[in-house]
Parts: C-alpha cells; structure tokens; sequence
C-alpha cells in the first residue's frame, strides 16, 4: 500500500478541529416545526418511565445529571400536555447502585407491578448487559442512556429489538483519545497509563492502544496503573508513573476519582513532566472541575458532548438547551444530561411519526419501527439510531481545557474541540463480531500503520 | 535512595489513615464486642463536615482560620457516635450478635443517604489546605509537604492513644471493662459510661482520619463502604480488638499496597488480600488476636 503519512490519514477520517463561531444569532428562535396534527383519539392515562441511574455511591456524579436531563424534558413535555398532547410522563426511579442482580429485579418489578411502558437510564457497564437480555424476554421497551460497553451488542444482545441506546459505544472513547493525541502530540513516544480496574478502564486502554499503534509507530507503554473504582489515593500511581519518566500520561479515571487524581497529581507537578490525555475527565458535572485544573490538556467528554460545543449562537438547539437547564438547575449539563433529554425527545419523535402513520396511540412495535433508523436533531448535533444493533451513533468529540474568566470553573475550549465523524472509528454494520470489541479488530485490520509525519 | 524514600512516605500516608479509621474500629470491638460496620460512614461524615466547614461555610478565609477548623470532622463524628451508642446499641447488648450487625450495617446504609441529602452528589472539597503547604524537594522529584502533615497527625494519634490506654486512669478502666465487663461492673465501674466514652473515642479517630485525608482527596460518595473493608483487612490481619495490631496491620497494608502499585500494577486489587489469606492461614485469628 506504499507510504502512509499521518496527516492524509488523520484527513481520511475526516478529523476537525474547532468551528468558525457564526456571528452572535440573536435572539434564538426554537426549531421545532409546528404542532404536527393528532390523529385519532389518544387515551388521557399516563406514560409510564423508569429511570435508573446511580443516586448513591461515587458514580451519583453522573447520575444525578442523567436524572436532571431526564426531569427536564418530561416537564417540557408534560408542559405541551404529554405525549400526543395527552399522556403525561410520570417517573419512577430507582438507583443503580444497588447492584447488578438488584438492578434486574428492580426493572422486572417495574415492568410487572408498576406497569412501565419505557426503561431508561443506567450509567455502569457492567449493568446493560445484564438489564438487555432481561427487557428482551420482558418485552419491555428500553432506551440505554448509557452503560456504553461495546459488548451489549457484540455479544449479549446481539439481535435486539425492544433495546436501543443513546451515547457513542464505549471503544469511542480510547480511539478518540488517540486520534487527538496523534494529531497534538505525535512526539510522544513513552506512555504511562492509569485506569480503573474494570471494564471501562481495561475497554479505554486497549483501543486507545490499538489505535496509537497505527498513528504513532515506535510507542511503548512504560507503565500501567490499575487503581480500584472509587479510589480517591492516586500517591502511589503517581509517583510510579513520574517515575516512569513517560512522554505522555494516558487517564479513564472518572468523577470525584478523578477530581482527587489531579488534585495531587498537581502537587507532584505531574502536568509539567508530561503530557496529559483523558478520555472522561470533562465528563463530571462542569463545575466540578477547578480553575486549578491544568490548561492545554486533552479532557475528555466521553467522546459524546460538552455543554458549549456546538459553540453558542451556531446550533440553536444547543443554546435553549443549556439555558433551559441552566434555568431549571442552576448548572450546565454533562453529556448524560444530554444523553438523557434526547432520549425523551427520541421517544417523543417516533411516537408522533408513528400516529400520523397509523393514528391512535402507537403500539411498541410501531414505536420500535420509528426508532430503527431514528435520526434526531439535539443539543450535541445529529444523532442517528442504527437499525441493526439499536445503538446510537453521533459524531465523537473531545477538547482540550482552558481557563475562561466568564466561567468560575475551568472549561473545554470551544474554538479548539477536536470531531470526528463516528462511522470513521466504528465498526460497521456487517463486520464480523470481534475480540475484545468488534471496533477493535476492525481498526488492527483495515487502519494503515502510518510510516511519516 | 530518594524513590525508596518517597515509596515509603507513600505507605506510611496510607498507613496513617488506615490506622485512624482501623483503631477506632478495634478499640470499640475491643471494649464492647460490637463490630461496628457503619464506622465506614462515620470516617465519611468526618470528611464531609471539614470539606463543607474549609471548603464551603468558611471557604476564602485565611489559610491559618482553615487549619483551626480541621478537626471539626473529627468532632462531628464523635458527637455522632456520642448520641448512637445509648440509642441505637444499648437496647441491643443483651441480644444475639446479629441484632447489633444488622443495625450497624442499616445505620451504615442510613448514613451514606444522610450524607447525600445533606451534602449532595457532587464531591466536596478542601483542597486549599492541601495546596498551601506546597510542595518539597526530594532528590530529584516533589513530594507535597501537606502529606506528611498527615503522617505526622497519624503517629501522634497513635502514640496519643497509647499513653491514654496505658498510662491513664481511665485507661486502666478500658481495658477492665474489655477483659471482664462483668467483673469491671462489679468492682464499681460505671459500664454505660464507659461504653458511650469508648464508641465516642472510636468514632473520633474514623472522624480525625477523614478530617486530615479530605484536604487531599475530597470528599465523595461510597468512600465509606469503601474505607470500611480496607480497615476490615487491616483489623484482621492485626488481630480484632488490639490497637498494636490495628497499628501494624496499617504499616503493613500501607507497605504491600506501595509494593504491588509498583511491582504488580495489573492485580494491584488483589494483592491485600492475598496478604490477609496468608497472615490467616498462619495465623487465623491475626497478629495479635486472642484466639
């Protein structure tokens, strides 16, 4: 195939890197077309939604955005008086943190006792493909906020038809951090890792490996460090990792695990001694990131959104949103409140376009029919629903942080978010299931090794 | 010599803090037979009220104020265990033991709910302490000073305790009414109050490690449940109810967690409680345990 360099490939992926910020729009005006014509009569009774999302523990962090997200486009919807103008959205909730076998009697308890027309929610890996198979044989429809893990649709639900699921797959993740630090940094050449001991750290690692091989050659991995979940003592991986003498330290560590990893890791100056890349760092809360935080890292969003990308005055749906938000919750959203307000205007979507088709209130399978293939327009851009593994698919993002005195907490920079168009960095429909993940094989087979800069 | 250095202020700041929240936990099963299971929230609410007093009610005021105020988690805690022990255990000491698991176990449960209603989901922090001390040199590489402050408040509070429980009149009544509660309440000892001074002075110490530890590294949910079975394999290695073991099962967890972050960083999980299977295989009721 001859020479590969790294910058016609990086353009093959079709990578940018910030957005010519249009002039300041004025007023924002709502997209949204006009109210389409019930058809048919629509029962009054209303819309049953379990939420699930951790409330308790050190995951409550994005929980509890998810859940805000969640609240606010149901009272936005049972503003206009429900679903179809009628069924008002009425939410039960249960924590996650309750554990993945409680998880799964909660959602059967839901469906059977409380007779829930929609499951939603989860954060944890680990929990969706246990929750799957069990709405599956519940035939309960069901819309994954998150629990990303490529093995949902890889391995446990490999044909679904009552799940669907919101945010990027979770080996987005490490090969958008690769991707942005192939294009920043491609000097790097020593790397020091430091991931949670789970499936989301060991999923991060591994495909931000695969895909640095390809756009780096001659990277070796001088140190890895696997601290349990919910650890807030990072003393010893720090100091094993400066130790390392790495170019670039690479980091899945998440929520308040995070927030006390950087906070010492400042006092080692481990930003000074090397490069930072994170694929999730941004992913908490916004305003739980300090003005102390490093400037110029890459602080990754879980490769889904961050509230200020698309930039103010250029994607009007972003705008509303974050002032909606803002204005209901006093705080900016994180990509799980986004994740979890798309999910209902989702939902709100296809039942319309399913009425208008078939008048009345649409059963699941004209509801399931709608979502396959589902594009929506939201807050973080066009979000399309593949119709054979039900994920959704938006274009992956990451950014890199800076300090705004308009903002009492340090943000990503907006003229500088690195997008990627997902079906560059995904397997395709088609491609033979894989291991460790179907995206894994596909970027070892098909990306070319580049040979120069 | 200056990583070996810093490899061994990295154990002994885990040891510390470990140490805290384990002797507390040993010295109340050590007096009163209870194996006090919400101990792991109450090192959390003793972390939450300094992050929320330093960081939150008083946060921008001198840094001198701040450090006045640390041990106000510590005193927090204790005045929780202070109300705890007459209401909710002292009904229970005639019943079998697993009246007083459940409840401890429920009142850790209620406790980390408490924790959140009141303090929220987000993460609490008072990383100004941590960050005023700065940080010194050591050969080639900084360590942050704020660290050995917390070594320094470990080694004090362990020698602290020592001279209480050896050299002090009450002292000497603690460890009658651990050996023979009976024939302490025979002899004159007043036993209700020493069981509420006890389960106070345990929760002061959770409370005094979450107090020091918050400043580096906040305060967030689950850290309870989590401190709480670090402190289980430190007591078991050391043996239940004694404080020299709680002290050397610390500096050995401290040591072997350093050593496996080092040397096996990819089962670094696994490798205290190999420690622990190990110490129980030789020795199965710890270190210092009293078969």
């Amino acid at each position: 195939m001859g020479e590969v360099s790294r910058r016609d490939f990086l353009n093959s992926l079709g990578v940018t890197v910030g957005a010519a910020v249009a002039a300041s729009a004025g007023s924002v005006l709502s997209p949204a077309k006009a109210e389409a014509q019930v058809r048919g009569t629509i029962p009054d009774k209303p819309y049953k939604i379990g939420h699930m999302t951790f409330f308790t523990g050190a995951a409550a962090v994005l929980g509890e955005p998810s859940y805000k997200g969640h609240i606010l486009a149901a009272e936005e919807i049972n503003a206009q008086g429900g679903l179809l103008g009628k069924r008002k959205i009425e939410t039960f909730k249960a924590d996650e943190a309750a554990g993945t076998d409680a998880n799964v009697k909660e959602m059967r308890r839901m469906k059977l006792s409380e007779g829930i027309d929609l499951f939603t929610g989860v954060i944890s890996s680990g929990n969706t493909p246990a929750l799957g198979p069990v709405a599956e044989e519940l035939k309960l429809l069901t819309i994954f906020v998150d629990g990303c893990t490529d093995f949902l649709f890889d391995k446990a639900v490999p044909n679904p038809h009552y799940i669907f699921r919101i945010t990027n797959m979770q080996s987005a993740d490490g090969v958008t951090a690769a991707v942005a630090t192939a294009m920043t940094w491609p000097q790097v050449r020593k790397i020091a890792h430091i991931h949670p001991d789970y499936s989301y750290g060991r999923n991060a690692f591994d495909h931000f490996k695969i895909s640095l091989d390809k756009l780096v050659p001659g990277t070796k991995v001088v140190y890895e460090g696997w601290p349990k979940l919910g650890t807030t003592d990072f003393t010893s991986h720090i100091t094993n990792a400066i130790g390392a003498k790495p170019d670039l330290l690479v980091s899945s560590v998440w929520g308040g695990d995070y927030i006390a990893m950087y906070k010492q890791g400042l006092r080692y100056d481990l930003f000074k001694k090397m490069k930072f890349t994170s694929m999730i760092a941004f992913g908490v809360a916004p305003h739980a990131i300090g003005k102390d935080h490093p400037e110029g890292v890459i602080g990754g969003i879980h490769s889904n959104y961050y509230w200020n990308y698309p930039p103010a005055g250029k994607w009007p749906l972003n705008d509303i949103f974050v002032k909606k938000y803002y204005d209901r919750w006093k705080e900016y959203p994180n990509f799980q409140s986004e994740g979890a307000y798309t999910t209902l205007m989702l939902l709100k979507q296809s039942i319309e376009k399913a009425n208008k088709l078939a008048g009345g209130w649409p059963d699941d399978e004209a509801i399931i029919a709608m979502l396959e293939g589902a594009s929506i327009s939201g807050p973080a851009g066009y979000l399309h629903i593949r119709p054979d593994i039900h994920q959704g698919y938006k274009d992956a993002v990451t950014g890199f942080s800076k300090n705004d005195p308009n903002y009492p907490f340090q943000i990503l920079d907006p003229s500088r978010m690195v997008t990627i168009p997902i079906r560059n960095i995904t397997a395709p429909p088609g491609w033979p299931k894989g291991e460790p993940t179907s995206t894994y094989t596909w970027i070892e087979k098909t990306w070319p090794k580049v040979t120069k800069a | 010599m200056d990583t070996f250095l810093i490899h061994l202020l990295n154990s002994l700041l885990y040891a510390s803090v470990l140490f805290l929240i384990a002797g507390g936990l040993s010295l109340i099963y050590g007096v009163m037979r209870i194996i006090n299971l919400a101990h792991g929230n109450i090192y959390a609410v003793g972390a939450y009220a300094t992050a929320w007093a330093v960081g939150r009610l008083l946060g921008g005021a001198p840094v001198v104020l701040l450090y006045a105020i640390l041990p106000v988690g510590a005193l927090a805690a204790a005045a929780l265990g202070a109300v705890l022990e007459p209401t909710l255990l002292r009904p229970l000491y005639k019943r079998a033991e697993e009246y007083q698991l459940l409840i401890t176990f429920g009142l850790l449960l209620i406790l980390e709910d408490l924790i959140r209603v009141v303090w929220g989901p987000y993460p609490l922090s008072a990383s100004s302490l941590f960050e005023a001390p700065g940080s010194l040199t050591i050969g080639e590489t900084i360590y942050p000073t704020y660290n050995l402050v917390v070594i320094v408040v470990g080694g004090l509070a362990a020698a602290a305790l020592w001279a209480f429980v050896y050299k002090t009149k009450f002292g000497v009544i603690l460890r009658a009414t651990s050996q023979n509660m009976r024939m302490a309440s025979a002899l004159g000892v007043n036993v209700n109050r020493v069981y509420v001074q006890a389960f106070t002075l345990g929760c002061f110490m959770a409370g005094l490690g979450g107090a020091i530890i918050v400043p580096q590294q906040g305060a967030v949910l689950g850290m309870g449940p989590d401190a709480l079975i670090l402190a289980f394999v430190v007591v078991v290695v050391g043996g239940l109810g004694s404080l020299e073991g709680a002290l050397l099962g610390a500096l050995m967890v401290g040591v072997v967690r350093e050593v496996g972050i080092s040397l096996f960083p990819e089962i670094e999980l696994a490798v205290l409680y190999l420690m622990a299977a190990i110490v129980l295989l030789i020795r199965p009721a710890g270190l210092f345990g009293r078969a």
